[in-house]
């Protein structure tokens, strides 16, 4: 029921987003760190340090796999799509971060920096519908890297709501870990392909 | 500044736990997701595609990092 709802105010946002363009000014950033607070209130009732130890070793391979993949799909995309590989590699680095990756590639191409920005965007709105149908069949745990980068802010009350506490922190230290090294990386491989 | 409002979150629950009081969280917190849910709507919305191409080539991208990405942590992970 719940998953209906999310889809609903989604599909609400887009209708209303295209046909009125209003300003609502901050209102999505405001409701972003209200829900990490609240997320923060929630870890910090039930959690104690054992746990929290618990959950870092697990969390940290996920985000090399997320990593790696991402880029692997990014090269299997411009193969597909006969695009030079250098965008590939370099939209499927962003991992979901859209505001960092299309402004970045626009940099060195306008059109695949809106490639980029897009991508990233659809992968987050996808994250945020896909993510409660996912583990229905896959561990809520490993689902996480759906989210890439965005696991530690935007996606992370919809794992928080459908993966429960646990799946939470482990998704915030993924998004965390990726977030650190996604800024480092991205411009890295825009400035070694730039041929 | 996500990791101020997570610590202080994080900080105010430790000490509601310590005084001995555990409120519910989910129904503010189903609120405000369908709340930021619909904002990320309005921005997305807000965004003029130039071209069936440009949503399409967007489409495979997401599509491809997700699958490589699940693909990888299902094999490897």
């Amino acid at each position: 029921m719940f998953l209906y709802l999310v889809l609903a105010s989604l599909v609400a946002g887009i209708l209303v987003g295209h046909l009125f363009t209003p300003d609502f000014g901050n209102a999505y950033e405001i409701m972003l760190y209200a829900l990490i607070f609240l997320i923060g209130v929630d870890l910090g009732l039930s959690f104690s340090t054992g746990e929290l130890r618990k959950v870092g070793r697990k969390a940290l391979l996920l985000p090399f796999l997320t990593l790696t993949g991402s880029i692997l799909g990014g090269l299997l995309a411009a193969l597909v799509l006969g695009i030079e590989m250098r965008w590939g590699l370099a939209i499927g680095a962003g991992c979901g971060w859209y505001s960092l990756t299309g402004p970045l590639i626009t940099q060195y191409s306008a059109v695949y920096g809106a490639v980029g920005f897009l991508g990233n965007l659809l992968r987050e709105i996808l994250t945020i519908t896909l993510y409660p149908l996912a583990i229905r069949k896959l561990n809520p745990e490993k689902a996480i890297v759906i989210g890439g980068a965005t696991t530690m802010d935007t996606t992370l009350p919809i794992m928080a709501r459908f993966g429960g506490k646990e799946v939470a922190l482990v998704a915030f230290v993924h998004g965390f870990i990726l977030t650190a090294i996604v800024p480092f990386l991205l411009p890295l491989i825009l400035t070694l392909f730039d041929y | 500044m996500i990791f101020v409002f997570l610590i202080a979150g994080l900080l105010f629950g430790y000490f509601l736990r310590k005084a001995g009081k555990r409120p519910s969280m989910e129904t503010p917190m189903s609120v405000a997701l369908l709340a930021m849910i619909f904002f990320l709507g309005v921005k997305t919305g807000e965004v003029h595609v130039n071209g069936l191409w440009l949503l399409g080539v967007s489409a495979v991208f997401a599509v491809l990092t997700i699958a490589g990405s699940l693909f990888l942590a299902e094999v490897v992970g």
